[in-house]
């Protein structure tokens, strides 16, 4: 959109006496290949566009989004927005650009996917699929895919902001089937990264399809824990679904400002035991959940959100720090322009600790070592937590004894989170996507190994 | 240009390139919506969102492309993106339909009473709802969620054999979550009405349903882990046969991914259970009268059938592969491929009521909430999920329950069901599943 409409929106928006107008205006080009029964079974590359639009007041949020960019029709949007608040018109100079302005493009390093002809990705796909088959003749299906999107955006507002960002994310699916007399048991391995097309050139594709291959093929055999409460150890890397689901959320000024949080009112205080410490970092290099700015036009920034147990921070969009005071963190993100942005996490993980493996298994007598997690959900609103398993072992007399299927840990999260007593050194992320009001972002997640003192383990 | 336009000029494009097979999806929609927080319209949102899709078949090799652009250089560049995807597809053995008759049922899928719902209609509501959720109950702590809204929507479906269907539809929203606290304990009721009789919008009686959601389970504990018999109450019996739909599906069949395979004409579940899909029910929000591919529907396919398991769910590809017609369940939005779905799944109702299914066993938990579904596999028919609901000792309810786990097998459940209740709940949804009595269910507390 030229900056000669821009100036033209914005002006409408603050002449319906809006406080804060904001442009969105987003394309992508994304592009997926799919394989799935030994057959490219889908190809597609298409175009997203839309524009979204904000007027705040006080701090109620107005927006709508639209495809089409023709001006009469956007000005259409703003008057009908302030038109539902029965706002009237006030006189207003007229509006120029003049606050910063920045302009972000690809670094040398990105191998742009626009660029790529989809056939390089076929071998990709027939690799993983091969090795995987290979594990064993009771592996009965493979899927995988490998997907790209480049996003160009625009974000200008009433004070002057002008930002253009180009995004790049790809991520790479494998699903893994093994049957036997009628049982079926899934793995599957999911990265991504803030990369183009070098992400692809440098997977090992070979290790994931073996690894999923292998772990759906050995939880096949897999019998059934004893469901009961017993402390748990969570496996490192996407382990971390759990903090991110059960305090992350919470945390969030978006659950803040609606009293809807465990963790209201409770800055300074101590949360957690004092070998906790996490962050919400948007800034880690190529990481999926890493941006440059956030979808405000915010630059991103690393976030302390709690220090040896005691709560130091929230995540906080305008509106969000509008209604609490908590300074802005860089955190508004939206899926697409389809939504209005919030606050939401980025690279969500607990830091590295000081115990070892050893010395958390040798502390627990009977219990559950959740090696990889599947998903899950929360109530931020109640804490209430839900998560699966997807490859556990029973821990018995300190020993990693026989794999377990089918376990769910479920909980509160603010009760969970002072009963982690050990925190291990083998920190690592991985790659997922959130969803909540603002739509489906790209996250990562992330702990070492920890030592959860109790939770209720649903088996048999 | 408009949808219409749209749908035309890319079946124009499509010749013109000489494409020999494509099909196409359209959909217009038009949203407008409130939330409402402590008294305060906090976000309102208005929403124009459009998109046309394109599958082409070139030598029988699949390309897919879309574009929410509506210009004609966007929509040619999606016909050449749809063609450049056919080089390094594998070729699929399907063949478009032509067109054919279309039954004369009005499916009520548009109210044009709705089209005058304003703003101030939403606003008048949202704080009359928001009002009533606070007085509803006097342990209500919070009213995060209320909200209210409407959808307007146009959609079209064509193809390079002159089909070329249109239709439009339309439904209002409103509903609350509220939290209810006693003590240090918090629970969530929410209730939300949607559908297109808007003289069921009584903000008093959605608040109070909403309340008894949360305050049934304020006492809640856990019970002693062990073998229960449970019933699924009718919010709840809809999600779990919802998570576990796909095996029906004949393409998850043909590609490993379900437990059915080679079930047909097999008893699958206990004798009193029949699932059908039910594709002519008027206001129903999954009924049409053709499907995403252009197939015209059936009144009623019968999948389960007192137990045995009937039929599989086809789309264009799948049915083609088993060699047998299409049967009318293809679905696609543009942005996707095609897949396969019930329109309405029904379990019919049975004879008994959801009071007589909790006295059928000493001990029985009725269950009234599902703590997420990412313990729940269509695939293995895994279901490890937290439960939370209402214990009854004799048939009488003894407390409400939560913190404790069910793990079984959808599989195996369906063998175990006892009873089937009388009575659907009143949501509007495509899923219809009386209250469910099911025995030997493992519980952890």
């Amino acid at each position: 959109m030229n900056p000669s409409n821009i100036e033209t929106l914005i002006d409408a928006g603050k002449k319906r006496k809006a406080d804060f107008v904001e442009i969105y205006e987003e394309e992508s080009r994304n592009s997926s290949i799919a394989l799935r029964d030994q057959k490219i079974e889908q190809s597609l590359a298409a175009t997203d566009y839309g524009i979204g639009i904000r007027l705040i007041y006080g701090t109620d949020v107005l927006y709508a989004y639209t495809s089409n960019d023709d001006l009469e029709h956007l000005l259409s949007l703003i008057n009908l927005l302030a038109d539902s608040r029965g706002e009237g018109a006030a006189s207003s100079g007229a509006f120029t650009l003049a606050g910063s302005s920045s302009k972000y493009s690809f670094s040398p390093r990105v191998h742009d996917p626009r660029k790529v002809a989809p056939f390089r990705k076929l071998e990709l796909l027939q690799t993983a699929d091969h090795i995987a088959r290979k594990v064993s003749s009771k592996i009965v299906q493979v899927g995988v895919s490998a997907s790209d999107i480049v996003t160009n955006v625009l974000i200008a507002n009433s004070e002057g902001l002008f930002v253009e960002d180009l995004r790049v994310r790809s991520r790479f699916y494998l699903s893994v089937t093994a049957e036997k007399s009628g049982e079926r048991f899934v793995a599957s391995e999911s990265p991504g990264a803030v990369k183009g097309f070098e992400f692809f050139e440098s997977l090992p594709v070979e290790e994931l399809a073996r690894s999923a291959g292998e772990r759906a093929l050995f939880m096949l055999d897999a019998g059934y824990i004893e469901g009961k409460k017993m402390p748990v150890i969570m496996g490192n890397g996407f382990g971390g679904v759990i903090f991110h689901e059960a305090c992350g959320h919470p945390l969030e000024t978006e659950a803040i400002r609606k009293k809807s949080s465990p963790f209201v009112g409770k800055l300074g205080e101590q949360i957690a035991q004092s070998c906790l410490t996490a962050y919400d970092d948007g800034t880690i290099e190529d990481q999926y959940g890493t941006i440059r700015v956030d979808d405000e036009g915010m630059p991103t920034q690393r976030t302390l959100l709690i220090q040896n147990g005691v709560l130091k921070g929230y995540l906080s969009d305008r509106v969000g720090s509008l209604e609490t005071g908590v300074p802005r963190t860089g955190s508004g993100r939206r899926e697409s322009y389809q939504y209005a942005p919030v606050s939401r996490m980025r690279n969500t993980y607990i830091a590295a600790g000081n115990d070892t493996m050893d010395s958390m298994l040798a502390s627990v007598d009977f219990g559950l070592y959740a090696k990889r997690m599947g998903g899950g959900s929360v109530n931020p609103a109640t804490g209430e937590f839900n998560f699966a398993v997807e490859e556990g072992y029973v821990i018995r007399n300190g020993k990693i004894a026989e794999p377990v299927r089918g376990a769910t840990l479920i909980g509160k999260g603010h009760e969970i989170l002072p009963g982690i007593s050990m925190v291990g050194k083998d920190l690592e992320l991985a790659a997922g996507t959130c969803g909540a009001s603002s739509g489906s972002i790209p996250v990562t997640v992330g702990q070492p190994s920890l030592k959860v003192d109790e939770i209720l383990v649903g088996g048999r | 240009m408009n949808l219409e336009q749209a749908a035309s000029f890319v079946l124009e494009e499509g010749k013109r390139y000489g494409i020999d097979s494509f099909d196409l999806i359209a959909t217009d929609s038009e949203d407008i919506g409130i939330e409402v927080f402590k008294g305060r319209i906090t976000s309102t949102e208005t929403s124009r969102s459009r998109g046309v899709g394109i599958r082409v078949l070139n030598n029988s090799r699949p390309g897919y492309s879309y574009s929410e652009r509506f210009s004609k250089d966007a929509l040619s560049q999606m016909v050449r993106d749809a063609m450049d995807q056919t080089e390094i597809t594998d070729p699929l053995d399907m063949e478009l339909p032509s067109p054919k008759e279309l039954p004369n049922i009005d499916l009520k899928h548009f109210n044009p009473e709705l089209e005058k719902l304003d703003f101030a209609w939403m606003r008048e509501l949202g704080l009359a709802l928001d009002e009533a959720s606070w007085n509803s109950d006097k342990r209500v702590e919070n009213v995060p969620h209320v909200g209210v809204g409407k959808t307007s929507s146009q959609s079209l479906i064509a193809n390079s054999k002159g089909v070329f269907v249109r239709k439009e539809s339309n439904v209002a929203y409103c509903g609350t979550g509220l939290v209810v606290a006693s003590g240090d304990v918090k629970k969530m009721g929410s209730y939300y009405r949607s559908g297109r009789d808007i003289s069921l919008f009584d903000p008093k009686y959605i608040a109070k349903e909403a309340a008894h959601r949360g305050t049934e389970l304020l006492d809640a504990r856990p019970l002693p882990s062990g073998v229960y018999s449970i019933v699924f109450g009718n919010r709840i019996s809809p999600q779990i046969f919802g998570m576990f739909s796909s095996p029906y599906f004949a393409d998850s069949v043909q590609k490993g991914s379900s437990r059915l395979v080679g079930k047909l004409e097999k008893e699958i579940a206990s004798s009193i259970l029949s699932i059908h899909c039910e594709a002519h029910i008027p206001d129903y929000p999954g009924s049409r009268l053709i499907d995403s591919e252009g197939i015209p529907t059936s009144a009623q396919t019968k999948v389960v059938e007192k137990g045995v398991l009937k039929s599989f769910l086809y789309n264009l590809e799948s049915s083609k592969k088993d060699g047998v017609l299409p049967t009318g369940h293809g679905v696609r939005s543009y942005s996707g491929r095609a897949g396969t779905s019930f329109s309405n799944m029904i379990v019919p109702l049975g004879e008994k009521s959801r009071e007589e299914l909790l006295s059928s066993d000493s001990h029985c938990i009725l269950i009234q909430k599902l703590e997420g579904g990412a313990g729940c596999s269509a695939v293995s028919g895994e279901i490890s999920i937290g439960i939370q609901g209402i214990y009854y000792k004799n048939g009488k309810p003894e407390h409400a329950v939560d913190r404790i786990t069910m793990n079984t097998n959808y599989f195996d459940l369906l063998h175990k069901i006892g009873g089937i209740s009388n009575e659907y709940s009143d949501s509007y949804s495509s899923i219809k599943v009386p209250d469910m009595l099911v025995s030997e269910i493992h519980i952890a507390g």
